[in-house]
Parts: C-alpha cells; structure tokens; sequence
C-alpha cells in the first residue's frame, strides 16, 4: 500500500481545518486560558451543543466539527461524555427531548443527577425538586462507530491543545500512527508551542513516523534517523515494513538497521528494567500473603490452611465497607431444612451512608484497618474453638484448618453468591506513569510501599514490644515461657489473631489487583507456604528475601522462557532442589536441638 | 494382642473379604428381587471406593506406620491412572470423533501421526510397567533426595505438595500432549472387553477388591515383620532409630517408593471405572482429601483408612445430592470435629468409649475433670 | 445406599393443583452443577435459571404428554469442580434416579466426563455454554455457541473496523486452544500477516502452527507481563486483543489493563469468556467500550427480553430455594441459553408426545423445534446445534452491553477447523 494517498477525502481536508483553527485558537487565546471563557460565550456553547446532541445524523457531525473549533472545556466534557453513555436523554413537557450530563457520583440507591447541557443546571421536576435517574432505566444518547469515530477525531482536535500533558501525548501519538502525511502540518505547527519534554519528543516521533512515507530519500532517511534516535518502539513494525520495501539505497539500507537495532536494544532494556519491577511488585504481593503466615506457621508451627480464606475475609470486609458506603449491603440465606413447614432463612440488610466523591473513595482508607481487625477476629475464634487443641500436634493442624477453610469457602459462597465481586479502586490506585517507556502501575507501586510499611510494622512489633517479647518467649518454648509466669493461652490467641490480621490485610490489598470471590484464598495457599519454607521457618527476614526472590526469579523467568506456566513449574522445582541444599531454608535457625 | 481377638480379627478379615470379592459381585449379576440386587451403579460405585481405599492405605503406611505425612500421594495415584489412560487412549482406535487412528485431542492440535512416546501405549503390559516405573522412579529420587537431607514433618508435607502443584501445572499443559485439562476421556474397550457393559465394570470390580484385600494383607504382614517394626520406630522417635545404627533414611525411602507403587495400582484400577482422568485429579486438594479419609478412618491401623474412604466418600456421595448447597460445611466440620476429638478415628472409638467410661467412674469419686481432648491430644501427638 | 428423598420442591407441589383434568405426574429432570469448588463462581447462576424456567412451566400448566400433564421435579446435584464426580452424579441422575433429561456442565472436560455415561444409558443433556466445537454426540444436545456464532463473527466485526493487529491471549484449556487455532487460520485467510498475529505460536516437527496465542494456567492472577507485552505490540496501532480467557482470571487481567492505561479507543479487548455475569466483578467504569460476542445480551431492546428479566426478577423476590442469590443478579448468554434449552426441550417433548429419549431427539433433530425467546428465535438443527442471532455489544459504566451489531440466524456449525485448512491449502 502506498503510504501516500492519491485521493484527498473531504472530510479530512475539513479536519485539518478544524485543527489548524483549534491550533491557532489555543495560540491567541494561550494556554491555560483555554479553561476561562467568558459566560455568554459558555452560554452559546451549551445551547449549541444541546441542539446537536438531539440533532439529524448529517448536521449532528457538522456541527460537532464547529463546535470543536471552540477549544471550549464545556464542549470536551460533553463529547468525551457522550460516548460513555453519560448523556441523558430526559423527556421534557410535551415530549421535548432534553439532553443532561449524568454525573459520576452516585446515591444510596445508585442514582445520580443530571445537569441539563443547555443550561448547565441540574434537572428538577415542576415543583423544582432535583431529579435523580437510576443508570439502568434511562434512556441515554446513543452512538454508533461512526458517530464515535467523528467525537474522537473532535476530541483528538482539541486535545492537542489539552491542558494534560498526557491526553495531549495521546492524541499526537494518533495523528502519527494515523498514516495521513497531511497531519505533519498539524504537528509542525503545535511543535513549538509544546513545553513538556515528553509531549515533544512525542511529536518529534509521529512527525518522523508520518515522514516514512515520504517518497524523498532524504526525509527519509533523517525520519528513520530521528525514530531511531528517539528510541521509538511504536515505530518498530514500520520500520521493518520499510526495510521490506524494493530499491532502497544502501544507505538507507544501513540507516534502517542501525535504528532498528538501536530501538530493539531499547526494548530489551525497558523489558529488562520492566521485569525487575514487576518481580518487586510480584515479591511484594507474595511478601504481603505469607507474611502472616510466616506468624502463624513459622512462628506458631500451625499448618494454617485456611489461612487463605483470611484473606479472603479482608477482601470481603473491604467489598462490604465498599459498600456500606454506597448503597448498603444486605444478604439472605434459605437453609434446605425447615422448620414448621417453612424453610429457615435469614438474612440482613445494612444501609448504606450514601457517601459520594472523595468520602465515598476514602472507604478503602477505613476497609484497610477493618479488614484487620475482621480477620483477626476470625483468627481469634478460631483459635479458640479449634487451634488451641492441636499445639502438640502440628500436622493434624493442617487437617483440622482444611476442614475449616471448607466450611469457610461455603460460607462466603452462601453470603456473598458463588461470583467474585466487584470492589472497585480509588482513583489514586488506578493509572500508571512512565518513565523512559517502563510503566509503573500505581497499584503496583501502592502494594511495595504497603508492602514495606507492614513488614516493618510486624518487625518493631515483635523486637520492640513487650508483647513481642512474650510472642517469641511462648514460640520458642511453650513449657518454659508457662513456668516462668507467661500467660501462653492468652499470648497464642493474641499471636494467631495477629498472624490472621496480618492475612486480612493482604486481602484488603489483592482486592485492587485480583478478584474477590468464594475461592480467592485457595490461589495463594501453595505460594504462601513455599515462601515461608524458602525463607526459613520463623524468620522475618527469611520471608521477606524469599518473597522478592521467588516475586524476581518467576518474571525473569516468565520474561525469558514467554510462558507463565513454565516458569512457575521451574520455580516449583528451584524451590525444592534448594531445600536439598538448604532444608533450612534461607535464614533457618540454629538450634542444638534434635527434632 | 491376645490370641483369641487375633482370631476374630482374620476371621473378620475373611468374612469382610468374602462379602466385597464375592458377595456383591454376585448380588449384582444374579437375577434377584429388587430387594436383594445390588445396582450396576452401586457396583460401580463402590469399585471407585475400593480404589480410593487403595490410596488411603498408602497415605496409611506412610503416616500412620512411618509418620510421613506425603501431600503428593495423588500424584503418583494420578500417574498411574495417566498411564492406564494412555493404554485405553489407544484402545479407542478408530471409533473418535474424528475417526483416525490417533486420540481426537491430538487430532485438533493438528497432530496428524501418533507422538513417539505414545506409540508403546497399545500394549497392556507395557502400560503396567510404565504404571510401575514412572511412579516408582518418580518416588526413588525425590525421596533420595528428601530423606538425605533429612527433610522431615511439616518440611516433607510441604515439599511433596509443591512437588505435586508442580507436576499439576506440568499436566494442565496441552502442549505435553496428555490432553491438558480435559485429560482422558470417552474410554472404549479394555483388554478387548466393552467398557460400557455391567459385566465388564463387575469384573473391573472384582480385580479392584481383590487388589485391595492382597494389598492389605501385604501391608499387614509388613507392619509385622521386624522391617515394621522398625518403620514405627521411626515414626515415634527417628532420632533413637539412628542412634541405634540404622539408616532410617533407606528405610523411609523404601516405604516412599512401596507406598507410591500401591497408590499408582490404585489410579490403575480407578481409571477405567470412572471413566477420566484429568490433571485435577493430582490437585493439592486431592491428597489431602486422602489424608482426610485415613484420619477419619484411624491411622496407623489397616482397616481404618478402608473405613475412612468408603464412609467419606459415601456421605460425599450422598450429600452432593441431598444437600448440594451445605455438603460442604457438612464435610468441613465432621474433618475437625475428628482432628479435634478422635485422634484416633473411627476404629478409635470404642477405645475412646471404654476411657470415658472408666474416667466417669473414677470422676465420679474424685472431682478433677480434665478436656478429653486436651487428654488425646497428649495420647495422639506425634 | 438409600439417597433422602430431595426436598426442593414447596413451589412444584403447589403448581399441580390446578389441572385437574389430565392425569398430573411428575417428570424428574436432573441439574447438574457444580455449586462448590472453583466453577461454582460460573454455574451456580445456570442452576438457578433452570429452577425458574422449571418453576416458570410448572405454573404455567406443565408439560403435556403420554396423555399426561408432567410436572417438571427438578433433582440437583453438585459436581463440585470434580470431574470423576460429575460422571458419578450423571451415573446417579440416569440409572437411579431415572430423569427424562439433564441440564448441565460447564467446562469442556465436565461435558467429557459425561458423555459416555449419556451415550452408555441413553440419556439427554442440554449443553448451555460457548464451546470450541468438533465433537458431535448423539445424546447431547449443544444450545451452547460454536465457534463461528462467536469468535468469527467478533473477528470479521474487528476487520471492518480496520483493526490489523491481533494479540491471542486465554487460559490453557481446550476451547482456548481450540478457538485461538481456529482464529489464526481465520486471521491468515482474511490477509493478515502472520506478524502480525500476537501471542506467539508452538509449531510441530515439520514447522506447522498447532498452537497459537499466549496461554496462562487456570486461577492465575499475575497478568503484568503479559499486559506488558501487549502494550508493546499496540504500540504501532490499530491492535486489537482476543481475549480467551476464562472466568475469574479476567478479573486480575482487566484491572491489570486498566492500570496500564490501554484503553478501549487505542486497543479494545474483545473476550469471549466475560458475560454480564462477570462483569460485575471488574471495575466497568474504567473498562468502557471493551467488546464482547455473545447470542444474548441483557440490553437487547425487544418486548420478550424486557418481560422475561421482569419475570426473573419477580422470581428472584418469591423464590425460596436454598443457596439462591438473592442481591445483585444480571443475566447473561449462558443463562438464557439454559433458559432456551428447557424450552427447546419441552417443546420437542410436546411434539413427540413423550418423553422417551429416542422420540425426544427424533424431534429434536427434525428441525423444526424453535423457541422464541429473550435472545430472540432459537431453532433446533439436525447437528445438534441451534440456529440464532449473534450480537457484538462494547461495555458500559454500568456493567451491561451496548449492543453494536447484530447478525440474524446464524446456523451453530461444529466442525470448522477442517474447513478453514482445505480454503487456507487452496489459497496457496
């Protein structure tokens, strides 16, 4: 296919116009003042807008196109509203259709308002009550692909001259993967009004992306030079469908392959760099779930295997304080006996606080404690109806705990349904950012620095507290720590309730990565365990090096071997060839006794 | 023991084995009242038992004689249920979805000619021996390896269960070429015999009981002969054992290896009756559940893991159709009310019963109670 | 061994009062799910669509047949995520419980478990969930989707998109293989280069592709690599991802790919496993405009779907069978499937004028057994596969499909690998 188009299509000779005025309305009007319009202006606008969302399919385009010409903010939120199906549709008195944007945040019964487009003010019935509209039984404007295309290409206009950084990289990176060499002009003219260093090396590279088809050997050469030295990875593919070309010279022949090869080097680093975060942030994650298991296996010698279903009962407890909240939570439960011919059932139902905006994403700042405290509770009961009879038999612990995480994982199946549920993520969790093309996941980057925190929260707790004292004076010799006055009852409850607490935590955490359902602890049970052993049993410091070295040896190992599985069975195999040479583990404790 | 219970204890044997071999067989091929027959489906079902009554005995020898606690017993369970699979895989022949001479999961991973690996399998014997080799060489250097290093309690059971999530991953592979997770299905013939005709399951049926009963016979003289005694011996305190000038190591790695050749004729005999075999078969869960039947059963006896998987897998049974929705808190509980309470199992009870009695008594003038399972715990504790 | 008798049934019983006038009888018809263990999170939703369409056809006069009226007693048993199980609970529905039909299974390796304990009692399963096809038994009747009511239609939507690059991604199980192969030979048909086919291939001894895609292991939950990688390959444009994996694991690989910021505009994810039933497990709001193909969605706009989720919600408040989920349900393909299945049968019962298996089929396989259900009319062909409509629907904020584009009565075709490779052979 020749990259230079015969034939010029209308419509996009009308885009370049479009963004040739967005550009040089941003020029006139600077940068941030693109947020400020004076009211009558705004007010235009809004009608405007509000007569093209209900209007024809022919003038609608048209008049999207005009309106993107504005640069105005109103007009931006609108059209990136639209596809999302945030506009609402309201019939009116005498069947009028009113157009209003459904705001984000939601009440107690997850409806919301809708500010009217044409006025800005919110919807409200004859009596001047404010409307509020359920998601599910609207009717919203709808779009279609080709609608959707027209709103992207509008927004992409405007977006070049957004005021973040990022949405303005997005669009350019559009214009130049876009093949159409007409918006090399586009991207000329916003080059020296851009100041973020990223933005312009991203228009640097779509402007040497677009030139590759520039039948001049010379330009194209200087754009394969220039997408080399940018260090381009979206430009990869090109270039070596440009190598595939007849009747190149030499020249640019050797161009070409010293780019290519410098950007493959590129990507072997970024990979290379990428694989070691992602095994940190893999560490961390392992670090996180066993580190209350190194509590209550390493420290206690309970073989806990329902110690994933404590995680578990943190990723709940946020699932519920999530949303408690919101709308409130309820269950129902019919049990398959009966009970004076009717089944027994019973069921609760919480209301919810109806929180919105940043107190209704700060729920996670409360479920993190709560979660905790939940687990360590269950910790607590559990210990007391069944752990405490199993001290002197370690391994039959590991039977009894089985039959209790059984019985757990049907009841959260019975209160919660069989499905994983939702638990969203503040929006600080969500994103990433990038630095030299390696991306940084702000969940991924929240979980070490979690990570980091609990580990040394559990570290001073058991060096620096005389509670941590008691903790491995009674592990270490139960009978002794008796004699000389330790309560052991109290100090095991307390130790197992922590270790459980621990876990809960980690089940705060994995609801922002994983799912949160019935079976969530039964996919880190077997990890849990190897890191702790891998560590050495009753070691911190042991957990803590296993979980970043098994976290780092399984990406390299994903990385090198581009399987998940293999990798993991390589691992599983590691881990017990070490134990051949270290039965310790990592850091194991000397000790001159036998057993 | 007395003499006159070791009596009772073969004639009980005997009359047990009477009704399993012949009995029921015969129950369910004569033409009888409804009353008296026995279905093709509870024959079937109990052959499924009598296998995982197989598996439970070598979790037995192990934990119960040797005090090994092996997560992985599955594994070589499912090993041997694999290389059976593979023999009936090919017996299929021709009759597929597909109608070619290869297994159908080969044919859509556009394989067009058997692997090589796979081209032995037509043979039964050769099957047999893989069924005897693969676990057995399997066993032979993990657990050279294991007991060497004097990897033992917990560290073993751990270490056989990453071994056994390993080999789990490794099977779910479809590039293995063992089917990945849909595994061995839709079996023909076995030895030229119809699978799908009662006969056939009853005599499938009738091999199973009488594995189990030589099975238990030979593991009953074992525990007898001074090698069983040593085997306890190394369960109640290895230390001694190894100060008494034996390698307790060789002794563990041959009721390893004994151990994984009698749950591999188990996945044997287990693959035709139920007709698949699939890598969750070697799950985690799975041995544990097998470590579930012989504590409920009673360990370190021979009839109590028999007991423990027949019981088990009946109230499984029948509560996945009763109470489909609550089977499993059911399942949860009864696991640790017997871990808790009767350390010793079901065969234990009458024990149990016989202590709380003869306690009552002495309670009765002496006020001191005492948790009966704080009691056992001391009793049972290894 | 004695089972209990099962005591689901207060709503059944009160149903048979009304018709006094033909003899009333109950037919047991079995479910068979797995309420426990790690599909439970699928298939306890189907369970609980077949007990209303049950309850559904008991109120509304039962079935007529045999110059009877059946009530349908529903007999539930749980294969627990255990395949051996699931043959013996087959084994347990037909030979001691002797049910005119069952309704059930979930994975593929379920369905194969079962199939030669159906084909060995003759019994009748309806099979309700998308699947990669090539099988064919006489005693099971598919209302699942094939592959081309499914993958390929996703596919040729994604072309016309203009969409060049495919990245292949799902679980190492059969139907992603199966479909992931299918798709590649579809990709390479329609022109696409092989490089551009993402994911990575195995090829065979004489170099022929038997595998493509990536593949993880079932339950995993580290999805950064891989989401890594397909940032890299979207780098250049126009990329687009077949998503094959399935149920739970979605979950950690959508937030993974809402974390990296790739969004549906720069590189939309087409899933073939993610119904609305599981997309009330992810964060929808920052999945807007990921694309699903399914024969039902919830959103679809006719008078018989809007009637028929108001009747299952009227259901779902009176209901009072253990272990239903009361809160926050959706609908979804797999259901209203299981829910066409029942219909599909009844009607084929009616028509043959018993319920004896042989006649069932004979009726069932005549072509002529249709329902007009939510999802629109479904018809019985004599290959065991339905005829029905296809949609393509992107996500939404709240969790439902918007439809896009929606294909009429395409014919269920099991076996298409065979064809694909004779037009690829041509082609060269």
């Amino acid at each position: 296919m020749s990259l230079l188009p015969r034939r010029l299509n209308a419509s996009l000779g009308l885009w370049v116009a479009v963004v040739f005025a967005a550009i040089t309305l941003t020029r006139l009007t600077s940068f941030a003042a693109t947020a400020a319009e004076p009211p009558a202006a705004e007010a235009v606008i809004r009608k405007r807008l509000a007569l093209a969302i209900v209007a024809e399919e022919a003038d609608q385009k048209r008049e999207i196109r005009e309106l993107a010409l504005t640069g105005s903010k109103v007009v931006r939120e609108i059209l990136s509203a639209w596809p999302k199906d945030r506009i609402l549709l309201y019939t009116g008195d005498g069947g009028v259709r009113i157009p209003a944007l459904i705001e984000d945040e939601t009440d107690a019964d997850g409806k919301s308002r809708a500010a009217r487009i044409d006025t800005g003010a919110f919807l409200a019935d004859a009596s001047g009550k404010t409307l509020r509209f359920a998601t599910t039984d609207i009717t919203t404007a709808e779009t279609d692909a080709a609608l959707r295309t027209v709103l992207q290409l509008a927004l992409d206009a405007m977006a070049l001259a957004d005021p973040l950084p990022d949405a303005r990289k997005t669009a350019i990176l559009k214009l130049g993967n876009s093949q159409k060499p007409l918006n090399i002009v586009i991207l000329q003219e916003r080059l020296p009004l851009e100041n973020d260093p990223d933005v312009k090396k991203a228009i640097l590279e779509s402007i040497a992306l677009l030139q590759l088809g520039d039948p001049d050997p010379t330009v194209l050469k200087a754009a394969i030079e220039q997408l080399g030295r940018l260090r381009s990875i979206g430009s990869l593919d090109l270039l070596k469908r440009v190598s595939a070309r007849e009747g190149l010279s030499p020249e640019i022949r050797r161009v070409l392959a010293e780019s290519i090869h410098g950007i493959d080097n590129h990507i072997n680093n970024v990979n290379l760099v990428g694989t070691f975060f992602r095994g940190l942030s893999l560490g961390s994650i392992l670090l996180v779930v066993a580190l209350g298991l190194a509590i209550t296996f390493g420290l206690m010698g309970i073989i806990n295997m329902a110690h994933g279903e404590m995680i578990a009962i943190g990723a709940y407890t946020t699932y519920v304080v999530q949303n408690l909240f919101g709308t409130g939570f309820g269950f129902s439960i019919t049990l398959p006996f009966s009970f004076g011919g009717k089944p027994i059932a019973f069921g609760l139902h919480l209301p919810g606080l109806n929180a919105t905006g940043s107190l209704y994403e700060s729920y996670f700042l409360f479920a993190i404690p709560l979660s905790f405290l939940m687990a360590a509770l269950a910790g607590l009961v559990i210990e007391r109806l069944v752990i405490r009879f199993l001290y002197r038999r370690p391994l039959e612990s590991l039977l009894a705990t089985w039959g209790v995480s059984l019985v757990m994982q049907q009841l959260f199946r019975m209160v919660f349904g069989a499905n994983n549920v939702q638990v969203g993520s503040p929006t600080g969790l969500v994103g990433h950012f990038d630095i030299n093309d390696v991306s940084f996941g702000y969940n991924r980057v929240f979980v070490i620095g979690f990570a980091v925190l609990i580990v040394i929260g559990t570290w001073l707790l058991l060096t620096r507290t005389s509670l941590g004292l008691l903790i491995r004076a009674v592990m270490q010799n139960r009978d002794m720590a008796s004699c000389i006055g330790v309560r052991t009852n109290r100090v095991n409850v307390l130790t197992f309730a922590f270790g459980s607490g621990l876990a809960g935590l980690a089940g705060a955490f994995l609801s922002q990565i994983g799912n949160v359902g019935p079976s969530l602890g039964q996919s880190y049970i077997v990890d849990s365990f190897m890191t702790v052993v891998v560590g050495g049993v009753g070691s911190i410091v042991g957990t803590v090096c296993a979980a970043i070295g098994i976290g780092t040896a399984d990406q390299i190992l994903q990385q090198t071997t581009g399987s998940p599985v293999t990798g993991k069975i390589v691992v599983l195999i590691s881990i017990i060839l070490f134990l051949q040479w270290r039965p310790g583990g990592l850091f194991s404790i000397r000790s001159r006794s036998l057993d | 023991m007395r003499p006159e219970s070791k009596r009772l204890e073969t004639w009980l044997t005997i009359a047990a084995a009477f009704v399993l071999i012949v009995l029921l067989p015969a129950l369910n091929a004569l033409p009888l009242p409804e009353a008296l027959h026995v279905s093709d489906f509870t024959i079937n079902l109990y052959g499924k038992y009598l296998c995982y009554a197989i598996l439970a005995i070598s979790v037995d020898v192990l934990w119960g004689y040797t005090g090994l606690l092996s997560l992985g017993q599955a594994l070589f369970f499912s090993l041997g249920g694999y290389m059976m699979g593979m023999y009936l895989m090919r017996m299929i022949g021709d009759l597929g979805q597909y109608h070619q001479p290869i297994p159908d999961f080969l044919v859509f991973l556009g394989w067009s000619k058997l692997p090589p690996f796979w081209q032995p399998f037509s043979s039964f014997p050769f099957a047999l021996l893989m069924a005897a080799l693969l676990p057995g060489v399997l066993a032979t250097v993990f657990g050279f390896l294991a007991f060497r290093s004097r990897i033992r309690g917990v560290y073993f059971s751990i270490l056989t269960q990453a071994l056994t999530y390993g080999a789990c991953l490794l099977f779910f592979r479809n590039s293995l070429l063992l089917g990945g997770n849909n595994g061995f299905t839709d079996f023909k013939f076995i030895l030229g015999q119809n699978l799908r005709t009662p006969g056939t399951q009853r005599g499938l049926y009738i091999v199973t009981a009488v594995t189990l009963v030589a099975i238990f016979m030979g593991c009953r003289w074992l525990s007898r002969t001074k090698f069983g005694l040593i085997q306890q011996a190394i369960r109640d305190s290895e230390n001694r054992v190894l100060f008494s000038g034996y390698a307790a190591a060789h002794y563990k790695l041959f009721v390893f290896v004994l151990c994984s050749l009698i749950a591999s004729i188990g996945g044997v005999l287990y693959v035709p009756q139920v007709g698949i075999i699939n890598p969750s078969e070697m799950g985690t869960e799975k041995s544990l559940e097998a470590v579930v039947w012989v504590a409920v059963g009673g360990r370190g006896t021979l009839i109590g893991p028999i007991l423990g998987a027949f019981g088990v897998n009946a109230l499984k049974s029948w509560a996945t159709r009763a109470y489909p929705d609550l089977w499993l808190i059911f399942l949860g509980v009864l696991f640790v009310l017997v871990t808790v309470f009767m350390p010793r199992g079901l065969v234990g009870i009458p024990g149990q019963l016989r202590g709380l009695y003869q306690r009552w008594n002495r309670t009765s003038k002496d006020p001191a109670p005492v948790a009966v399972a704080e009691v056992e715990a001391e009793k049972g504790g290894l | 061994m004695k089972f209990s008798p099962c005591n689901l049934l207060g709503t059944a019983a009160a149903a048979m009062i009304a018709f006094g006038t033909a003899t009333a009888e109950t037919v047991k018809v079995g479910i068979l799910h797995s309420l426990s263990g790690t599909m439970a999170i699928s298939e306890t939703s189907l369970r609980d669509t077949l007990l209303f369409a049950f309850d559904e056809i008991n109120a509304a006069g039962g079935i007529k047949a045999d110059g009877k009226t059946y009530t349908i007693e529903p007999v539930i048993v749980d294969g627990a995520s255990n395949w051996p199980l699931f043959a013996e609970k087959a084994k347990q529905l037909l030979e001691q419980d002797k049910v005119a039909v069952v309704f059930g299974c979930w994975t593929s390796v379920s369905r194969k478990s079962v199939l030669p304990v159906f084909e060995k009692d003759n019994g009748l399963l309806f099979y309700p969930v998308q699947y990669e096809g090539e099988e064919l038994s006489k005693n099971i009747f598919y209302t699942a989707e094939a592959v081309n009511q499914q993958a390929t239609p996703a596919v040729d939507y994604l072309l016309k998109m203009g969409k060049k690059k495919f990245y292949l991604i799902g679980t190492d199980y059969v139907y992603p293989q199966t479909t992931n192969l299918i798709l590649y030979k579809y990709l390479l048909l329609h022109g696409i280069p092989v490089e551009n086919i993402g994911g990575g291939f195995r090829k065979d001894a004489d170099g022929k592709v038997i595998s493509a895609g990536k593949y993880t292991p079932f339950s995993h939950t580290d999805y950064q690599q891989i989401v890594a990688e397909i940032k890299q390959f979207a780098a250049s444009g126009d990329a687009c991802v077949l998503n094959t994996v399935n149920g739970d694991s979605n979950v950690p690989l959508f937030k993974e790919i809402a974390a990296a910021g790739l969004s549906a505009a720069d590189c939309p994810v087409v899933s073939f496993s993610l119904a609305e039933d599981e997309l009330r497990a992810l964060p929808t709001k920052d999945l807007v405009g990921e694309l699903g193909c399914w024969t039902y969605f919830m959103s679809i706009n006719t008078p018989e779907n809007k009637s028929f989720i108001g009747r299952w919600d009227a259901w779902l408040k009176t209901e009072s069978y253990p272990g239903v989920v009361k809160e926050k349900r959706a609908v979804d393909s797999p259901m209203v499937l299981s829910y066409d299945g029942v219909y599909l049968w009844k009607a084929a019962v009616e028509k043959a004028g018993t319920i004896g298996v042989d006649a069932v089929r004979t009726a069932l396989e005549s072509g002529s057994i249709s329902f007009k259900g939510p999802a629109g009319k479904t018809t019985m062909q004599a290959n065991h596969h339905t005829v029905k409509n296809v949609y393509i629907g992107e996500t939404k904020a709240n969790g439902q499909f918007k439809i896009l584009k929606e294909f009429k009565d395409v014919a269920g075709e099991p076996f298409i690998l065979k064809g694909l490779d004779e037009k690829l052979a041509a082609g060269k």
